[in-house]
């Protein structure tokens, strides 16, 4: 889990559901971005708020941002190499760089390093049991769904201890001697089986011990956790506008590159 | 047999618990995907289909409507909490995924937990998944031999991973006597056949 | 029509049921025909049982949990369930659904429709009651001690104000000190109200009841009766379902012949020794662990090792196998260890969790497995496999899947794959705990077989009865130090478990 209980901002305290909207719906914004002017900008203004706003140390948040940097181009180059495009630039065998290719290529680099940096804004900076309580309050989601949720997640570290037990235990019997595919095949198997079997019977168990808390029967729920709303919400939707609004701005006013849809359909 | 198909508060938790642990894998499966990435080639779409195995283990164990859907979205959010290097966008190829794998399992009827049905699944999850790049990553903007490339590694991948071994999982798990907690239990009475 | 006496009868009843019919939906046989059971209001009562005769299964459609949450085939005449129960169940770690300690009692009072103001002080009182009277009751319940976790186990069900406290063998996997605590807590906070217990370890328990239930293999009641009652005149039934009664060991000590060794040391200290320890240390995440002074073992020696929970005593074995990082030297046949490899073969190693261990997918293949190793002939590996089989009582299940044998049957299974190749060392993990009597008593009897012909046993438990009849030395760890190491009671008469410390 990103989530770690010591740090703490502004962006803790936003409404868990709200957030949750507000950044899907910035996703959403971005996949109709099809500006790489308005990109630029934008990815900029992100990165300036998840180092600024995210309360963690700049250099726990850059050893995150890293692979972000990776993935920036590997997702990026395999279009400016193998994309469509009319105006050669250059070509080697089947890869072929086109000036269309190229921008399209370091546009949906853009686009993976901002849905990263969105990500990790969120999961930085909002613990998963306040989400549920919040979607439970905020959203109406059913809460056989939220407490099912938050149930399984509490099993999560059980799960990485039985891991390590189970390869001490292949260990001991000198399980790993088979190598090659038969060899990742039963490991598969090895590992897999036994972690899943535990998982369900534990699953299955703490939904009986939860009903006999008289889960399913209850008819008046109340919450211990009652995220509600507050000034500093408004200023998050204020924020979260002015950040997308501000990168159109910029990205049409004063454009990096005379492209302005990578598209290039028109 | 009315409540044959409604999901249980133990169905959810078990759905969610078996997508979490895939969840695991899908954060894992990140950095090998980009390691092999750059080998060019699309060599990485044959792994991609990793991500659609929750959806058709679930159903395949469960066999309820809801839970392909709930446990792709399920391990999406766990690989998202854990840090995934797609952010939040893997929650909506989560959905998308599994929404076109729910599609097959409807088209069944929750009937059938075939190799064949998984293998469907398996192919509708690679179509919603294409659908959404096309969106999000311009696929449709590659050169035809490379897009054709990446559509049938991907195809193979998924119909290999999420299909046919998914299917292999569940069986051996069926052996372990631990499917038999989580199924309906239908029509069955007191007294046995 | 009734008569106003038995309509006055039935409101006194806590539960009623009548013609229970059950069954496993995978199963062809019923486990319930007919059952019939009434409770009043008040009564402690204590269900006794083999394992998988279903005493769990019928404390949960007393308490509405079947078929409300599980689904069965199901069926009766007449079923008045509890109407409000607190439960605790056997496994501290599959019962909690929040990660902090407030909010699951919270989670009780969210569905009780407790106002959110009413709620922190709620939650420690209930979490007083039980004895977790945390300074901040938000902290994680991974931190608890299993003890701790089912006394908070406890304190949820009690903050059902229930009229009825159900206990699914909620000692079942805790240490004695733990198993003390629970029954401290359930004697005060149970009194006032109808308790009923499933158990298997009764000696602590059994005085608090005012009735004892036996139900057999099929799946009937055999007994009904006071606890000085169902003691004395079924005393056979309870040793036969293997369930600890006060007087266990006793009928242990006449069934069984435990030598008592004359000599000091019953090792063979002229022979070089097969393990030799040299200020080793253990890592766990990065830190110290377990630091062992010099010692050395012995051919033929039963060493058990002792000590509180968290004491390191686990992580010993771990860092002898060096399956963890470790720090000194350690010798084994006069080489030095480098890794589990080396010792794989010569070395045996029990977990805890026998599904943790498990490689094949029939119990014939798990126990073939460590044979198939060996350069030996597949007729050589067979006979091995039938014989050790037989010996452990498993050969009627050689095509099963290990994961559908009961937990006796799971961890005599884990023993036999260890010990079909001859060990000279065998690591034990706590291989009785949790286990009924007969069980353990049948483990204890192949172990000690295989001492004799000369392998060295090292193995973690917390019985201070096995201690007292089967080690011949005793190792104490407290804070990750051998406390002390002394010889067991069985050797000699001068060493009446009085030793000295390191």
């Amino acid at each position: 889990m990103l989530y770690k209980k010591k740090y703490s901002s502004w962006l803790h305290r936003i409404n868990p559901a709200l957030k949750l909207v507000l950044l899907m719906g910035g996703i959403i914004a971005v996949l109709f971005i099809h500006n790489v002017n308005v990109m630029i900008p934008l990815v900029a203004a992100l990165a300036g708020m998840l180092l600024i706003g995210s309360g963690q140390p700049i250099g726990r948040v850059l050893l995150f941002m890293l692979p972000f940097l990776f993935v920036f181009v590997s997702t990026g180059s395999s279009m400016i190499l193998f994309g469509k495009g009319e105006t050669l630039w250059w070509q080697w065998g089947p890869a072929v760089i086109s000036r269309e290719s190229f921008y399209r290529g370091v546009h949906i680099g853009l686009r993976a390093l901002s849905f990263g940096l969105i990500g990790l804004l969120f999961a930085l900076t909002t613990r998963p049991v306040l989400l549920f309580y919040s979607l439970m309050q905020q959203f109406r989601l059913p809460p056989r769904y939220a407490y099912g949720f938050m149930a399984s997640l509490r099993l999560l570290p059980l799960i990485l201890e039985e891991f390590k037990t189970l390869q001490k235990a292949y260990k001991v019997r000198g399980v790993d001697s088979v190598k090659g595919w038969k060899g990742w095949w039963q490991k598969l198997r090895l590992y897999a089986i036994p972690l899943l079997a535990q998982s369900i019977r534990r699953a299955q168990r703490i939904a009986v011990a939860m009903e006999a808390r008289r889960f399913n029967k209850s008819i008046q729920r109340t919450y211990y956790y009652r995220p509600g709303f507050s000034s500093e919400d408004g200023l998050m939707v204020i924020c979260w506008v002015g950040i997308f609004a501000g990168a159109w701005i910029v990205g049409v006013q004063w454009p990096l590159f005379e492209i302005t849809d990578v598209r290039f359909n028109e | 047999m009315k409540n044959r198909f409604k999901l249980k508060l133990s169905d959810i938790l078990v759905t969610t618990v078996v997508a979490l642990v895939f969840g695991v894998i899908y954060k894992l499966w990140g950095p090998l995907y980009y390691a092999i990435k750059p080998l060019g080639m699309h060599l990485e779409q044959l792994i991609y289909g990793m991500w659609f195995i929750a959806a058709t283990v679930a159903f395949l164990l469960i066999r309820k409507p809801g839970v392909g859907l709930l446990a792709e979205i399920a391990a999406a959010s766990g690989e998202f909490f854990m840090g995934s290097e797609w952010g939040l966008a893997v929650l909506l190829s989560g959905v998308a995924q599994g929404l076109a794998a729910e599609l097959v399992f409807a088209a069944v009827g929750y009937r059938k937990y075939s190799v064949s049905v998984a293998v469907a699944a398996a192919a509708a999850a690679t179509v919603g998944s294409l659908l959404l790049d096309s969106l999000q990553g311009y696929i449709g903007d590659l050169a035809l031999w490379n897009l054709s490339l990446l559509i049938v590694f991907r195809l193979t991948g998924a119909v290999i991973i999420a299909g046919w071994m998914a299917h292999w999982l569940v069986s051996a798990l069926e052996d372990t006597g631990v499917a038999e907690l989580v199924r309906p239990v239908g029509t069955a009475t007191v007294d046995p056949d | 029509m009734e008569s106003p006496a038995a309509h006055n009868d039935v409101l006194q009843l806590a539960a009623q049921l009548e013609g229970l019919r059950l069954r496993f939906s995978s199963r062809d046989t019923l486990l319930f025909d007919g059952v019939s059971l009434r409770i009043p209001r008040g009564q402690k009562v204590l269900l006794l049982g083999p394992s998988g005769c279903g005493k769990s299964t019928l404390l949960k459609v007393l308490t509405g949990l079947i078929p409300e949450a599980i689904e069965l085939p199901v069926e009766w005449e007449l079923r008045k369930p509890l109407e409000s129960g607190g439960y605790v169940f056997q496994d501290p770690d599959a019962q909690f659904c929040m990660p902090y300690v407030d909010e699951e009692i919270a989670f009780v009072l969210e569905n009780m429709g407790v106002p959110r103001s009413d709620m922190p002080e709620r939650i420690r009182y209930y979490l007083r009651r039980v004895g977790l009277a945390f300074e901040d009751p938000h902290r994680p319940i991974s931190t608890l001690s299993q003890g701790q976790k089912q006394r908070l186990a406890l304190a949820s069900a009690l903050a059902l104000e229930p009229e009825t406290l159900v206990l699914d063998e909620p000692t079942a996997l805790l240490d004695p000190k733990g198993t003390t605590e629970i029954w401290e807590h359930v004697r005060t906070l149970g009194r006032d109200k109808t308790l009923l217990i499933v158990e298997h370890k009764i000696a602590e328990i059994v005085d608090f009841v005012d009735r004892v239930l036996v139900i057999d293999q099929e799946g009937s009641l055999v007994a009904d009766g006071g606890p000085e009652e169902v003691q004395k005149n079924h005393r056979s039934l309870l040793d036969r379902y293997g369930i600890w009664h006060a007087d266990s060991w006793a009928v242990h000590d006449q069934q069984y012949e435990v030598a008592q060794l004359s000599q000091k040391n019953p090792a063979n200290t002229d022979l070089p020794p097969l393990l030799e320890i040299d200020q080793l240390k253990g890592f766990y995440e990065d830190e110290a662990c377990i630091n062992m002074p010099e010692v050395q073992v012995h051919e033929g020696e039963w060493i058990t090792v002792t000590g509180p929970n968290g004491a390191g005593k686990s992580t010993l074995l771990q860092a002898l196998m060096k399956l963890i990082p470790t720090k000194g030297m350690s010798h084994w046949k006069g080489e030095a260890i480098k890794n589990t490899e080396q010792l794989a073969s010569e070395v045996g190693f029990v977990f805890q969790n026998p599904e943790l261990q498990f490689v094949a997918q029939t119990v014939y293949e798990e126990v073939a497995f460590t044979l198939w190793q060996k350069n030996i002939s597949e007729q050589q590996v067979d006979s091995e496999v039938q014989r050790v089989l037989k010996q452990f009582g498993l050969t009627e299940f050689e095509d099963e899947n290990p994961y559908r044998l009961s937990t006796g049957q799971q961890r005599r299974l884990s023993v036999a794959s260890a010990l079909v190749t001859d060990r000279e060392l065998l690591l034990l993990d706590e291989p009785t705990f949790g286990q009924d009597a007969g069980n353990t008593f049948a483990i204890l009897e192949e172990l000690e077989r295989y001492r004799k012909a000369g392998t060295s046993l090292l193995m973690v438990t917390h019985d201070p009865e096995i201690v007292r009849r089967y080690a011949t030395r005793v190792w104490e760890i407290e804070d990750g130090e051998l406390k002390a190491d002394y010889a067991g009671e069985r050797v000699g008469e001068q060493n009446t478990g009085v030793g000295h410390a390191v």
